[in-house]
């Protein structure tokens, strides 16, 4: 049920709190032996991204944003992990079936059909809800972004 | 987010019940429950921190001075007993202050969530999310709503009757609302025949009843302009602003008029629900013309206005709600995405916002890759010693929220000696204190190898300006003799504790 609350809440912890995840992630990221070799590129690559993001959703505050437990039940599964949530409630997913279903064809539904493609979990969303968990991730994922950017230009040699 | 309301009205009805027992005498009188709320507001420690942030605010409001001195002439005989730790905050006299000072904020705070009053403080004091009530301020609301209203009812002696009153309207529903027990304040606004104003007392001495007392106060207000001015009160709902976004775009000519429409807004978020009292008519037209719609679709926990010559159609209604919602989100986002108020229209917003987020999640993805490429051996230093916090924290085996010890890990800056290591790790963590010490040393000879490296991380780091080299230093050295904090917001803390 979509809360009416006044105040919209997208307050994003502070960089200092991405920064203390990522890197954690990155060390558990070290310690995996086959990390450091050079041929898995790829692989290197995209599990640092994983990383990233995961870090991020745990950053950003856990479990209290839909877009968060979607990162993290996401990554949980690939690594068949059990992720323990918070009470979540199903019955959004139903309400977004119902109220998305009335009007597939107006214009805002498309773009809003794209935007949930992007935002992870946007699938279980009503729109408004959707729009709001995205303000919320443009401004994790700009954080992490400048966290990231920070650790590249440190680390990269002179 | 629904947690988040829910956090914020959890923690919401302790402090407000004082002023809810203030209100509702239903045996004895209104001052003697005051005052026994007293003691118990002395004993509720949690609210009182509470209390304490928002004094601390409300000092510096400069309208809590003379609210104060209206509302300390009111209600000094009511106070009898003093609230002791308050003495630390009020520098405007103690008990009576505070409890002045907290009524007086709730009772002018109407068109805010009560957590607005909370929220402010938190963005001002505490910085992190350690605070009770995440919601942020915007702007702080119109504080002149507070100093109308008591001027109109400070000088009313028989209030707190009509308080009562109002309050044996329990329900929640606005259907069907008789107004039985009320001829005086019911009569006037009866008489002028208009059946918003009806249906709008009880709602409002409705939501005064149950939950939150910040809802008794639309009552207040309500029962003591009825009998000034019931085609103002008209006025008053029908200026309701349509988004939530709008603070008081009125003018707000009349004191009562912003403060009913406040109470309408509050009365709108304590629903909570999907749906909510509106006012969406054209507001000038509203003014002017004095027209209501007598045919308010009668629901359980809205109140949509139709517009003029539009389709009160339950549905097309609903649809309205969920628009303006809508809409009022992609404003935030507006402000989010760098580039987007020039466009205007939903289409074309949309359209940039999802290339923002497009970019943004490249840009995660080539920093990564760029990550991977990069010369790994500096931060293999720094995974030592994170590893070995880590298996700290496996053996301890709890997951403890520590967002309050991460403020003050974090404000202890000086990680230059291990000493100060020593006493900002002891003095944070409680329950990691033995295993904490076991393996101190350890990890201790290892951070001090290790130190020359990670300083120098942290320095070429924080050239880049982003951190901080104190706040580099803290996060690393953290990483050496702290836990990682599960940094959860304060409501996530909420639900998992």
């Amino acid at each position: 049920m979509a809360s009416a609350d006044k105040p919209i809440n997208t307050d994003v912890p502070e960089k200092d709190v991405f920064a203390l995840h990522f890197l954690q992630s990155l060390s558990n990221l070290r310690r995996q032996n086959t990390f450091n070799s050079p041929e898995k590129t790829n692989d290197r690559v995209k599990k640092i991204k994983k990383a990233a993001y995961v870090s991020m959703a745990r950053a950003a505050g856990g479990t209290s944003r839909l877009w968060s437990r979607a990162l993290l039940r996401r990554a949980a599964k690939e690594t068949n992990k059990v992720v323990r949530f918070s009470r979540r409630k199903k019955r959004v997913t139903w309400l977004r079936r119902r109220s998305n279903r009335r009007d597939p064809v107006e214009e805002e539904e498309k773009e809003a059909e794209r935007l949930r493609n992007l935002v992870p979990g946007g699938g279980a969303m009503e729109t408004s809800k959707l729009i709001e968990e995205t303000a919320y991730y443009i401004k994790c994922l700009s954080m992490q972004v400048k966290v990231m950017q920070c650790l590249v230009d440190g680390l990269s040699p002179k | 987010m629904d947690n988040e309301l829910f956090m914020n009205t959890e923690l919401l009805p302790p402090p407000p019940e004082m002023a809810v027992h203030f209100e509702q005498p239903s045996s004895s009188s209104a001052m003697l429950n005051w005052a026994l709320m007293d003691p118990n507001l002395a004993r509720n420690s949690p609210p009182q921190d509470c209390f304490m942030w928002e004094k601390s605010t409300e000092q510096q409001q400069q309208q809590q001075q003379q609210q104060q001195s209206i509302f300390d002439s009111a209600l000094s005989s009511l106070v009898s007993s003093p609230t002791p730790s308050n003495s630390n905050f009020s520098g405007g006299g103690g008990a009576d202050g505070f409890i002045i000072r907290e009524l007086i904020g709730k009772l002018g705070n109407i068109g805010n969530s009560s957590g607005d009053i909370y929220g402010a403080p938190m963005n001002g004091n505490v910085s992190r999310s350690a605070s009770c009530y995440g919601t942020p301020m915007s702007s702080p609301p119109p504080m002149m709503n507070r100093a109308t209203p008591l001027t109109e009812f400070s000088g009313d002696p028989g209030f707190a009757e009509r308080a009562a009153k109002f309050s044996c309207f329990g329900s929640r529903s606005f259907n069907g609302r008789t107004n039985s027990g009320l001829p005086v304040s019911n009569g006037k606004i009866i008489s002028s025949g208009k059946l918003t104003r009806v249906s709008s007392t009880p709602a409002l001495k409705a939501l005064a009843s149950p939950e939150f007392a910040p809802a008794s106060r639309p009552m207040i207000p309500a029962g003591d302009p009825a009998p000034k001015l019931p085609g103002e009160f008209t006025r008053k709902r029908k200026s309701v602003s349509k988004g939530k976004s709008k603070e008081n775009p009125l003018p707000a000519a009349s004191p009562s008029p912003s403060f009913s429409k406040t109470a309408e807004r509050k009365d709108e978020e304590e629903k909570g629900g999907k749906r909510r009292r509106e006012d969406e008519g054209d507001e000038e037209e509203r003014n002017k013309g004095n027209d209501t719609k007598a045919a308010e679709p009668p629901k359980d926990y809205i109140h949509v206005r139709a517009r003029r010559g539009q389709a009160t159609d339950s549905h097309s209604l609903a649809e309205r709600v969920r628009r303006e919602k809508i809409g009022e989100r992609m404003k935030l986002l507006q402000d989010l995405v760098p580039g987007c108020n020039k466009v205007t229209g939903k289409a074309l917003m949309l359209d940039e916002i999802i290339n923002y987020v497009q970019s943004l999640q490249r840009q995660v993805e080539f920093l990564s890759m760029k990550l991977s490429s990069v010369n790994d051996t500096r931060l293999e230093f720094n995974v030592d010693a994170l590893v070995s916090k880590d298996a700290m924290i496996s053996s301890s085996g709890s997951r403890v929220h520590e967002s309050g010890l991460r403020l003050e890990s974090l404000s202890h800056h000086n990680y230059n000696n291990n000493s100060q290591l020593h006493t900002t790790v002891s003095s944070n963590n409680m329950m990691l204190h033995s295993p904490m010490k076991s393996l101190e040393p350890s990890i201790l000879t290892r951070g001090f190898t290790h130190l020359p490296t990670l300083t120098q991380f942290t320095d070429t780091i924080s050239q880049y300006q982003m951190f901080s080299e104190e706040d580099l230093q803290s996060i690393v050295g953290m990483g050496v003799a702290h836990n990682p904090n599960h940094e959860s917001q304060s409501q996530n803390m909420k639900i998992e504790l």
